[in-house]
């Protein structure tokens, strides 16, 4: 029987190349693919995958709290996380999360093969980097790896950090609201109660902490070109 | 009308990703692959594509240094950049920087194929989330 495995990315070209490396192997298959976190919990609880990976920065619903949502349907979902970082807080809270396995998407074309094959033998598959944290004290410190424990944020629920997201992601409240199914006025209380809890003063500090906080991730744009000595920018 | 292709991205799922997009394509060959600017400026000179598909945000030398060396190293070169930064002003920078395309990563499914025979044939193709894609002339 075939080992079926779930994909989720926003980026289609990602997936594509996930694919292709993945169904080299014999006996894997995709069995589905999903552009965003939502998309992949109505996915993977409707086909059923032995292995989901799970790209962090996912809009609409980031891959960490994907992982949280599914292990809460459904605790033998095995997923793998991608991720372009692999900060201490990141790796901390894929841990936390329930994630079996931990790859940089930089190395995917390298460790991703291996990843599943761990999970198939009931296994888990960190990068080296994870391994180091792990023992230079992450354990030692008492540290215990429980599952479908919320991360160390200010006492957000679960939906204040869906809304956190979908704000800093640059939806206003109507639009979340329509997002999530829920009345504009729903989410405006939300949003006031999110921004009292977290002495917030402004859609800018939202952003921030979601950026630090993992919610959402972004690229950083490489610096301007320097002008050269005597030149007049027009 | 054959196409020869150098991928430049640091991600190799990406690369994999791109490379099966344009191999469906009869008569389009990918050519050579390259992870960084530095790389990808060696690969253009030794390979001499007609089109070099390139990442703006990577290691070692990103992809507007990369494509501002090319422009006088390898004038006959088209740069299409498909990226991360669904930006305007960076939009403007890299066509600034010598390049004929720009089209969004997320959208890179949608609008690579007409954006590569775009810039093959010297024409501009640029595509921004939420803009319709356009090759204009």
């Amino acid at each position: 029987m075939k080992l079926r495995i779930l994909l989720a990315d926003d980026h289609e070209i990602v997936r594509r190349g996930l694919r292709s490396l993945l169904e080299k192997h014999e006996g894997w298959e995709v069995c589905g693919e999903a552009s965003d976190g939502r998309d992949a919990i109505e996915k993977a609880l409707q086909l059923k995958p032995d292995v989901v990976i799970v790209d962090i920065g996912m809009p609409n619903l980031n891959g960490l709290d994907t992982t949280r949502q599914l292990l809460q349907h459904d605790p033998q979902f095995k997923v793998i996380v991608l991720t372009i970082t692999d900060s201490d807080q990141v790796i901390r809270e894929a841990l936390d999360a329930g994630a079996r396995g931990f790859v940089l998407k930089s190395d995917a074309a390298r460790d991703l093969v291996t990843a599943v094959e761990a999970l198939q033998n009931k296994r888990m598959f960190f990068t080296p980097r994870v391994n180091d944290l792990v023992l230079a004290g992450f354990l030692e410190k008492g540290h215990s790896v429980t599952r479908n424990e919320p991360p160390k944020l200010p006492t957000l629920t679960a939906r204040e950090r869906e809304i956190t997201q979908l704000l800093a992601e640059g939806n206003s409240s109507k639009e979340v609201a329509c997002l999530l199914n829920l009345s504009t006025k729903t989410v405006e209380t939300h949003r006031s109660n999110i921004m009292r809890k977290l002495s917030f003063h402004s859609i800018r500090d939202l952003v921030v902490y979601a950026i630090k906080n993992n919610l959402i991730q972004i690229e950083i744009p490489p610096p301007p070109p320097k002008s050269p000595a005597g030149s007049t920018a027009v | 009308m054959a196409i020869r292709i150098l991928l430049v991205d640091d991600h190799p799922v990406v690369r994999q990703g791109l490379k099966t997009l344009l191999e469906g394509r009869d008569g389009w060959e990918v050519i050579g692959e390259a992870a960084d600017g530095a790389e990808a400026v060696e690969k253009a000179r030794d390979l001499n594509p007609d089109v070099m598909v390139l990442d703006v945000t990577m290691p070692r030398m990103n992809g507007l240094e990369a494509c501002r060396l090319l422009r006088t190293q390898a004038p006959q070169l088209e740069i299409l950049f498909v990226t991360q930064h669904d930006s305007p002003q960076m939009m403007r920078e890299a066509l600034d920087a010598g390049a004929r395309g720009y089209v969004v990563k997320s959208n890179a499914a949608r609008d690579l194929l007409a954006a590569v025979e775009a810039v093959s044939q010297h024409r501009v193709f640029t595509a921004l989330n939420g803009r319709d894609a356009a090759g204009v002339r």
